[in-house]
């Protein structure tokens, strides 16, 4: 389980293929990426603020993956979040698990972004072309 | 114990943490009651569960759990990442 909370954008193949070149018996990976959108509630975006609560986010988040990996049995997983000032088109989080077969694979990183969006006390303050909105997942 | 703020509840905190040490807080309502009182702007939203979201030692609480001198207790709205 690899759990990254950082600023700076990252390589998503290059993730990928650092885990997966552990485990030839991967049959499987499944990958959710969450973007920053120019278009939100008939607002134009211009970037994001993302502020996180580190300390708490990474035990929770282990929580989180732990779980779906006894649930699925999954081999291995990777959640990055980054945090600080994203602009539109931009990366916010990757996860991605790791399996023998599909269905697990889909199934635990459907449960771990769920959790991560209910849970995760990471709070986003999006801008406008004027002014801003702290934002609230909905449940 | 440390009383550390985020998101907007820091824009009406003006600050990011603070040791507060009172004997007298012994729960979460009792920290409640404190710091409506040092933050007037923060009592309406203290009042409501879905508006601040407390943590007592990086561990969600919904009750009014009783709190120790060496607890870190972390006041946020709703989370909203992904």
């Amino acid at each position: 389980m690899m759990i990254k909370i950082q600023k700076k954008d990252f390589n998503i193949e290059k993730e990928i293929n650092n885990i997966k070149s552990k485990y030839p018996e991967v049959g499987a990976i499944s990958t959710f990426i969450g973007y920053v959108r120019n278009i939100n509630n008939q607002k134009k975006v211009t970037s994001i603020n993302l502020e996180v609560y580190k300390k708490m986010a990474i035990p929770l988040l282990e929580d989180i993956t732990t779980k779906a990996i006894k649930k699925w049995n999954v081999i291995d997983s990777l959640i990055i979040h980054r945090y600080g000032k994203i602009l539109v088109n931009q990366k916010i989080v990757l996860v991605a698990t790791f399996s023998m077969h599909r269905d697990t694979s889909f199934k635990a990183c459907n449960y771990i972004m769920n959790h991560l969006k209910k849970d995760a006390p990471f709070w986003k303050k999006e801008f406008y072309n004027e002014g801003y909105k702290w934002l609230k997942n909905s449940k | 114990m440390i009383i550390k703020y985020f998101a907007w509840i820091k824009n009406i905190t003006e600050i990011e943490e603070e040791i507060i040490n009172d004997v007298k807080i012994t729960d979460i309502n009792k920290l409640k009651k404190v710091l409506s009182k040092r933050y007037p702007k923060l009592k309406k939203y203290l009042q409501k569960n879905e508006m601040i979201q407390i943590a007592i030692n990086l561990k969600y609480t919904r009750d009014n759990k009783p709190i120790k001198p060496k607890d870190e207790i972390a006041l946020f709205p709703p989370v909203s990442g992904g």
